[in-house]
This record gives structure tokens, C-alpha cells and sequence, in this order.
């Protein structure tokens, strides 16, 4: 004799296609939302243009005036740190080198203006960047990172140590004055 | 007399492991997205240094301002005259004061304090420093008046 299925015990197969459709769904959401970026940084200007530190009761000390000179391609081919030129001569070396070199002396001068880092009377001190209209941006950025601080690298870890915090801008240069 | 042959050999294909591997991908994804640099424009090429490092306290509110150039595939500039990549737009330096007091003032409707909100440039590394300086003036101005600044560049590992 034949027993017809209800005996077999049944079983309940759950839905797997809607599920699917929706996993998928988000899976591709995902995908197409991904982008890839580095991780970015940033400096914080203090006291930008015209503004001065927070008033304090001790003197403070002359602001350190940093001027930077672009050629018409927004090249940087001068920079002075109160008047005292960071430019070598070198001929043959790229434009990249000579202002690396460049940047590396002002962070030198700066540490020099400071004493030592966390020094308490460089809390006070100004840096005032005084850059050409057309200078390119990235040597603003440098020159920024130049007068912050360094990093040291302890056992692969990288440590900054800060040496000026009070950036700020001179007035923007008119458009036309370049070289 | 029973048959059990007879049922039709259905073949299943078995869901588990792909379901599995689905769901590490989509976690993987979920994980990975974010959606924090939304603001962030593709066409700006920002500058590079050892010094630049994520803010320690994330910033509460920020008023992102993107500068730079139209670039082709190649990344060669297109048009030498930068622009301000504004939400939908591109404009030019003497067109963001009215955007940036229309900001300044949907900000103060909402209640929050002008001079707590991070103006945030991401100016391409070939910008002039003049429209980055121009940028700051604008958005000190009176009636904007916002008092917070930060350049963003890429954090650049020096061996």
C-alpha cells in the first residue's frame, strides 16, 4: 500500500531568492559607493589675515616674517626669513631639490628662533607668511609644515614635535605683482 | 510496494557558502565606505606633507570650500583659471561671498555659533596662494565672520 506524503516529514525550505535579490542589491550599493581616498590631513591656522594671538599680559615676541617669491609659473625662487635669503645657488639642482633645501633651512631657522621645542616663549611667537599672488599652494603647505614642527620617528612611530603653532597670513599680494 | 525512485532528482544547489561570502563582501564594504569625505572633490590634487595629520578631536562642524582647476583624464589642466568647486557649480572668487554669507546665515538660523565652525580649504596644489589668502578674507568679512581655518593636504610618509 502506498502512503502518501503525509508521513514524510515536511520540510520548510525558506526563501532563499528574495533574499538574494536584496543581499545583492546592497553588495552592489557598496561597490559603486567605495571610493578611495588617503587619509588627509590638515594644518588649523590660528590667526589668519589681520587678526593677531590672543591678547596676552607678557610682551610678545616680534613676529617671525617669512616672505616667499614666485615666478610667473607659480614656481617658488626666493624665500626669506626676516630678510636673510633660504635660497641657495645651486646650479644643476632641480627646482624640487632647491626648495626642499629651502624649506629644510627655514625649519632649521625656525627651531633656531625658538630655542628648543616646547620651549614656553614659543607659545607666543608669530610666524607671518607673506607669499606672492601666484605662488602655487603646495609651497604655502610646506612652509606651513616647515614652521609647525618636524617628525621623529620613534621605533616607526612617527611623533611630531611642534615648534610654532601661531601661523598667520600677511594681506593677499594684488594679482599683478609677481617676481 | 513502495518506489522510491520514482520522486524526481531535483538538484539543489547549495546557498550556504555563497550567501557566506556575500555577506563578508557586503560587511567589507559597509566597513570600508565612508562617508564622512563626501565633501571632498576628486578634481582637487591637494598638496603634499610629512606634517599634515587627521585633526585628534574630530571637528563637529565644518564648512568644506574645494579650489582647483578642470583637469582632463590625464590630470593636465584644462583651463588655467582655478575655480571654487561649490555644490553643483563651479565659481570663481568674486561670486563665493554671497554663497558664503547665505552659508554664514543657514548656519546662525540653525542655531550654532558661527565662530565654532571650521572653514575647511582643500585648495589644489598649482591654486595660487592669492585665491587661498582671497578665500580666507572673504569669509572673515563682516557679517560672515567666521574665525576658524584649516588647509588640508595629503599626509605625505617621508622614509
Amino acid at each position: 500500500m502506498k502512503i502518501r506524503g503525509k508521513r514524510s516529514t515536511e520540510k520548510i525550505e525558506p526563501q532563499m531568492a528574495p533574499m538574494i535579490d536584496v543581499v545583492f542589491q546592497l553588495l552592489i550599493f557598496f561597490m559603486l559607493t567605495l571610493k578611495i581616498v588617503e587619509p588627509e590631513g590638515d594644518f588649523t591656522v590660528n590667526m589668519p589675515i589681520g587678526q593677531s594671538a590672543a591678547e596676552s599680559d607678557s610682551p610678545k615676541p616680534p613676529v617671525i616674517k617669512v616672505r616667499m617669491k614666485a615666478d610667473e609659473n607659480g614656481e617658488m625662487y626666493s624665500m626669506t626669513i626676516a630678510n636673510k635669503e633660504l635660497f641657495a645657488s645651486a646650479p644643476g639642482a632641480s627646482q624640487e631639490e632647491k626648495s626642499s633645501n629651502a624649506f629644510k633651512r627655514l625649519n632649521s631657522e625656525i627651531l633656531n628662533a625658538i630655542g628648543s621645542p616646547g620651549n614656553p616663549l614659543a607659545e607666543d611667537q608669530e610666524v607671518e607668511l607673506d607669499p606672492d599672488y601666484a605662488l602655487n599652494s603646495k609651497y604655502l603647505i610646506n612652509a606651513i609644515g616647515a614652521c609647525r614642527g618636524r617628525v621623529q620617528r620613534v621605533n616607526g612611530q612617527a611623533r611630531m614635535i611642534d615648534y610654532i603653532k601661531n601661523i598667520k597670513f600677511a594681506s593677499p599680494r594684488p594679482e599683478e605683482a609677481g617676481g | 510496494m513502495k518506489f522510491k525512485k520514482a520522486d524526481v532528482a531535483t538538484a539543489e544547489i547549495d546557498m550556504t557558502p555563497m550567501i557566506d561570502i556575500v555577506f563578508q563582501l557586503i560587511a567589507f564594504f559597509m566597513v570600508i565606505t565612508n562617508f564622512e569625505q563626501t565633501q571632498a572633490d576628486e578634481r582637487v590634487i591637494l598638496p603634499k606633507d610629512s606634517l599634515a595629520m587627521p585633526p585628534k578631536v574630530k571637528r563637529e562642524d565644518e564648512l568644506t570650500i574645494n579650489i582647483g582647476f578642470e583637469r582632463n583624464l590625464e590630470g593636465e589642466k584644462v583651463d588655467p583659471q582655478a575655480y571654487i568647486f561649490w555644490p553643483g557649480e563651479k565659481i570663481r572668487l568674486d561670486g563665493l561671498e554671497a554663497k558664503l554669507r547665505l552659508e554664514a546665515q543657514i548656519y546662525r538660523d540653525e542655531g550654532k555659533e558661527i565662530s565654532e565652525i571650521t572653514v575647511v580649504i582643500r585648495a589644489d596644489a598649482e591654486v595660487p596662494t592669492g585665491i587661498v589668502q582671497g578665500v580666507i578674507k572673504l569669509a572673515q568679512k563682516d557679517g560672515i565672520m567666521f574665525e576658524k581655518f584649516a588647509i588640508k593636504a595629503q599626509q605625505s610618509v617621508e622614509p
